[in-house]
């Protein structure tokens, strides 16, 4: 582990919403940051770290307002949070978009891809839904007469961390943000 | 002393063992087996996987044969876990069972396990073997009735049950009655165990009973110390242990200790390192691993609920433990991929604490056995 890990990892929480002990348990967390360093390099991972660890303390209001601004609200920073966000969930690398490899440049490296088998196994949003990823980590014969057996965690945001619908709000409008951009090309 | 069986209590005593037994070899196997890294040792993972199946089997056959002889089997009695480190008996000397990583350790282990013991000249037709056991060591394959005298093997212990069940059954029959009074609708047969490391059949009369015993026997040791099964199509789990450490397969005709068949590729650093026997008490208080731990511990402990429900006239809540099954690999997979707090290089682990677990003291059992 190096002092680039915990950042990453604290990083991590607050964007997916989700524990250390869950990131952790799904044994990619060191992949995801190397994947990023892959990407987009290790300058623009440094920072996005150096933007993470200068937040204001946590469960404060200026926190979460500096999350907006500047990390999901930086140019440079802001899509490459929401990829780490949708990388997580899903454990696929979404391309960046065209918007940002025309400022910053284009990464070779950066297209769509899944990281690795088990990063599809592992995808957070088997667990934010409460279900099995289809096609992996079956249940065994008979078992669709049972209720799913991975738990969807307990309603309402964690309280140390930055609610979920907050990023979530914040994805939707960068995204549409961007289409509009795309589209007026 | 005379450690053959005498009395039907006795025989259901001795059955009741054998459960604990296949039962304590399962923890070891399902933690070393989940502990592998995801995309290497995919031949280490196969064979733990057929083995950890196979133990159930085994598990679900000892039941089968307690309950053909009118028993109750009891998966929820304080002591029926064993805790870890659990001595088995190996030879004249005992040696420790753990939970731990998949690595040359716990395969070493392993192949203690299932070692087909034979007693060497000078010992054969001695009696059991006096070693006393420390209080907080489970003590498995003991004598229940002498907690410090020991089978010489597992093998052994299986066969003292199988002579105390002809036995007791020859002296029934001289009476006019027979020892298999069981409910046969307590028996757990294929219809409820699917795909589960073999064929379940009933147990109703002495015939079947020997088979049942010859199975567990012959998948675990193989059969008289050859290394496939009597139908020459099953390789024995010693010798399936001996392959990842030989990294070579066995193939028909081959000498024990001698696989000829296509190599095999171990890596043995491909396993999250877990830290030997953890326990909950030596997790952080009020870290997410700790609570992650006991909610193992609870759920593990529905799980032996549930079977012993089934294995008592519900066979068909097998079914449900299917899904608990694999909802303990998820599970066992969280706990081995967190790093265990103060613990530099060591990750969580499950540690099999199930509630109530707490030993039986050994007068206890034995005011059971003479009742």
């Amino acid at each position: 582990m190096n002092s680039r890990f915990e950042p990453f990892l604290g990083l991590s929480v607050e964007l997916t919403a989700f524990s250390y002990f869950d990131l952790l348990g799904t044994g990619l967390a060191e992949r995801y940051l190397a994947t990023l360093d892959t990407v987009v390099g290790s300058e623009i991972t440094d920072a996005l770290l150096a933007a993470f660890t200068a937040l204001p303390p946590p469960e404060s209001e200026a926190r979460i307002h500096a999350v907006r601004t500047t990390i999901l609200g930086s140019e440079l920073l802001g899509d490459v949070a929401r990829a780490l966000i949708k990388l997580w969930y899903s454990g696929t690398w979404f391309e960046l978009s065209s918007a940002w490899t025309e400022r910053f440049g284009p990464r070779p490296a950066n297209t769509t891809f899944v990281v690795s088998p088990d990063a599809y196994i592992e995808g957070l949003l088997w667990k934010a839904i409460g279900a099995h990823p289809p096609g992996a980590k079956g249940q065994g014969f008979g078992s669709w007469a049972f209720p799913p057996k991975i738990p969807a965690p307990a309603p309402g945001p964690k309280p140390d961390l930055t609610p979920l619908p907050l990023v979530f709000k914040e994805l939707d409008q960068r995204h549409d943000e961007i289409s509009a951009s795309t589209d007026a090309r | 002393m005379d450690s053959s069986i005498k009395t039907l209590d006795e025989l259901k005593e001795f059955l009741y063992r054998a459960m604990q037994l296949e039962h304590a070899t399962i923890p070891p196997y399902l933690t070393a087996l989940y502990s592998i890294k995801p995309g290497v040792n995919q031949d280490a993972t196969q064979v733990l996987r057929v083995i950890v199946v196979e133990e159930m089997l085994h598990l679900t056959i000892a039941a089968n044969i307690l309950n053909a002889i009118g028993g109750k089997p009891d998966l929820v009695r304080p002591d029926f876990v064993a805790r870890y480190p659990a001595a088995l008996p190996d030879g004249e000397t005992d040696f420790k069972v753990g939970i731990q990583a998949f690595g040359r350790e716990a395969l070493a282990t392993f192949l203690k396990i299932e070692r087909p013991a034979q007693r060497p000249d000078h010992l054969v037709g001695k009696d059991l073997i006096y070693r006393k056991t420390p209080p907080d060591i489970t003590a498995l394959a003991s004598h229940p009735r002498h907690e410090d005298l020991h089978f010489y093997s597992i093998g052994e212990f299986y066969s003292a049950i199988a002579e105390g069940i002809k036995y007791l059954e020859a002296e029934a029959h001289e009476a006019g009655t027979t020892i298999f009074t069981g409910d046969r609708s307590r028996q757990i047969t294929s219809e409820y165990y699917y795909s589960g490391g073999g064929e379940l059949f009933p147990v109703t009369d002495l015939k079947s009973a020997q088979a049942a015993i010859e199975l567990i026997i012959e998948q675990g040791e193989g059969d008289g110390g050859g290394i496939y099964d009597d139908d020459d199509h099953e390789l024995a789990h010693y010798y399936r242990f001996e392959e990842l450490v030989k990294g070579r397969y066995y193939q028909k005709g081959d000498q024990p200790g001698h696989p000829t068949g296509p190599h095999l590729q171990v890596d043995w650093e491909g396993a999250y390192p877990i830290k030997e026997n953890l326990k909950v008490g030596d997790i952080l208080e009020g870290s997410e691993l700790r609570e992650a731990a006991t909610a193992f511990n609870t759920r593990y402990g529905e799980f032996l609920q549930l079977l012993t429900r089934a294995y008592n006239g519900q066979p068909n809540l097998l079914l449900e433990a299917v899904p608990m099954m694999f909802e303990f690999r998820n599970m066992i997979l969280e706990l081995v991929r967190n790093p265990l707090p103060g613990h530099p290089g060591k990750n969580g682990s499950p540690t099999y604490e199930i509630p109530g677990g707490i030993k039986q003291p050994a007068v206890a059992r034995q005011a059971e056995v003479n009742a």
